[in-house]
């Protein structure tokens, strides 16, 4: 056995803010307040929009944020002072992770003819990529 | 038949005319009244020779016929009932790029121009960015898009109805002789009717006119749709 | 070029069934990418061509469609119910369907 302390980060605990994959705040991200037990933590989200409620682990996925020094089962105004203070949202939103979900997300509701506007502007892009590749390689 | 309740199957307890007067149908209300023709006078009168016969008689004009059916034959009901016009989809309004499902443009995204009286939509391509003439489509068979082409206040010449698109009929088979030895040999192509293709620039103008002004919306149009691996059209918004 | 296709892909499962009666004038479709009731719901009352191949020709084509309708879902999993003009062979189960996008109502 090695006694090299294993550098395993992302966690659940109090504090941890956990992305939800199910249910009517899919999508939206939260903070774990108190985790009851091995299947299930209380979820709380007052500036996402998510009510204070139990969720299953399985219906979240953790994210590397974590709100620090946040207090155990602490209510949702605590909560929400917290998470205003450490600007939780705003790093979410411009983690590389949340702009990808959020690309996914606008490219799904895009109509036909966006789509189109979409293909020939990556074509453009490709071209230009590949005329440049061309001209350095010469 | 509800006032006649039937004593057998088939057979009512009131008669026809019986039924008509319970039903009291001619209590309604009265459209305006048209002036009757001036009826002929159903008599008129005759001079008859022969002392007792009064020397004048009244005479029906047009004599009655002298057989009438020994069986009263039974009347078809008239039906009442008309078609409904058939309803525009909402997502469809005059300029509405339309995606054809089927049909020989099939795939092609097109224009909608105006909805016809048999309820058919009448669509443009316009024939000089996508090759789809002026050409009447079921909407069951059509995708509407949320793009819209902004045709202003353009308005639709009248004549283009359902009579416009109608086939003009056939002309007069060939001689047998002249179809026999023509046979194998490519029919002569009909021209195009030059006011028809007329009537097709004068649409198009003004559609071509406000498609200009969106980038790329020319190409869009020229290019067809279909659907690609992993696209799910339930999943796609139009 | 892009894709040209205009119809979505499905997969005949087998006639309608209990546990030992099959009853074959309704078959099981399973169209690609619909996983759930609610999807399904969008190609309700399409029309669904099975196209095949056979020995002898026909009007100078040995392919044959036998059309049929998507009726309606088949529990909650995106399985649909359709009739066909025909009754679907068994020889037709596993193979794919072209369900149309007509009629639309979008």
């Amino acid at each position: 056995m090695s006694t090299q302390e294993s550098n395993f980060q992302r966690f659940v605990e109090v504090g941890r803010v956990v992305l939800l994959k199910a249910g009517p705040h899919s999508g939206h991200i939260a903070v774990i307040a108190e985790i009851i037990d091995h299947n299930r933590a209380i979820v709380d989200g007052p500036t996402t929009g998510v009510p204070r409620q139990s969720f299953p682990y399985r219906h979240l996925t953790l994210t590397p944020l974590k709100v620090k020094a946040l207090p155990r089962n602490a209510g949702s105004g605590t909560v929400k002072k917290y998470v205003e203070k450490e600007e939780i949202v705003a790093k979410w939103d411009s983690s590389s992770w949340a702009k990808k979900r959020a690309a996914v997300e606008k490219r799904r509701t895009l109509n036909d003819f966006e789509r189109f506007q979409v293909m020939i502007h990556k074509k453009g892009r490709r071209d230009r990529v590949r005329k440049l590749l061309k001209s350095s390689k010469a | 038949m509800a006032r006649s309740k039937e004593l057998v199957h088939g057979v009512g307890r009131l008669s026809r005319s019986q039924v008509f007067a319970r039903r009291a149908l001619y209590k309604g209300q009265k459209k305006g009244e048209t002036p009757k023709a001036a009826e002929p006078a159903p008599t008129k009168e005759v001079t008859v020779g022969g002392e007792k016969n009064g020397g004048k008689r009244l005479v029906p004009t047009s004599k009655a016929s002298r057989f009438y059916p020994a069986e009263d034959v039974p009347q078809p009901k008239k039906s009442r009932k008309t078609a409904n016009p058939t309803k525009l989809r909402s997502s469809i309004t005059p300029g509405t790029v339309l995606i054809l499902l089927a049909g020989r443009f099939r795939g092609k995204r097109v224009v909608f121009v105006k909805q016809l009286e048999s309820g058919l939509l009448l669509v443009t391509g316009p024939f000089k960015v996508n090759g789809v003439p002026l050409r009447r489509v079921n909407q069951a068979y059509v995708i509407a898009t949320s793009t819209k082409v902004d045709l202003g206040d353009y308005k639709v010449d009248e004549k283009f109805t359902d009579a416009y698109f109608a086939k003009g009929a056939k002309k007069a088979a060939r001689s047998a002789e002249e179809e026999f030895f023509s046979e194998g040999k490519p029919k002569e192509k009909e021209a195009f009717p030059e006011s028809k293709s007329a009537d097709q620039k004068e649409i198009d103008k003004a559609i071509l006119a406000s498609i200009k002004k969106t980038e790329h919306l020319a190409k869009y149009l020229k290019a067809s749709w279909g659907l690609s691996k992993g696209e799910y059209p339930h999943q796609l918004s139009f | 070029m892009g894709s040209t296709r205009l119809y979505s892909k499905g997969r005949v499962l087998g006639h309608k069934r209990g546990k030992r009666n099959t009853r074959p004038n309704t078959s099981l479709l399973q169209i690609e990418g619909v996983s759930s009731k609610q999807d399904a719901d969008f190609y309700l009352g399409k029309r669904v061509a099975y196209v095949y191949r056979a020995k002898r020709e026909i009007q100078g084509s040995k392919v044959r469609v036998i059309w049929g309708r998507v009726t309606r879902p088949h529990g909650n999993n995106g399985v649909v119910k359709s009739k066909f003009r025909s009754n679907l062979p068994p020889h037709a189960f596993g193979a794919s369907v072209r369900i149309m996008l007509y009629p639309s109502n979008i």
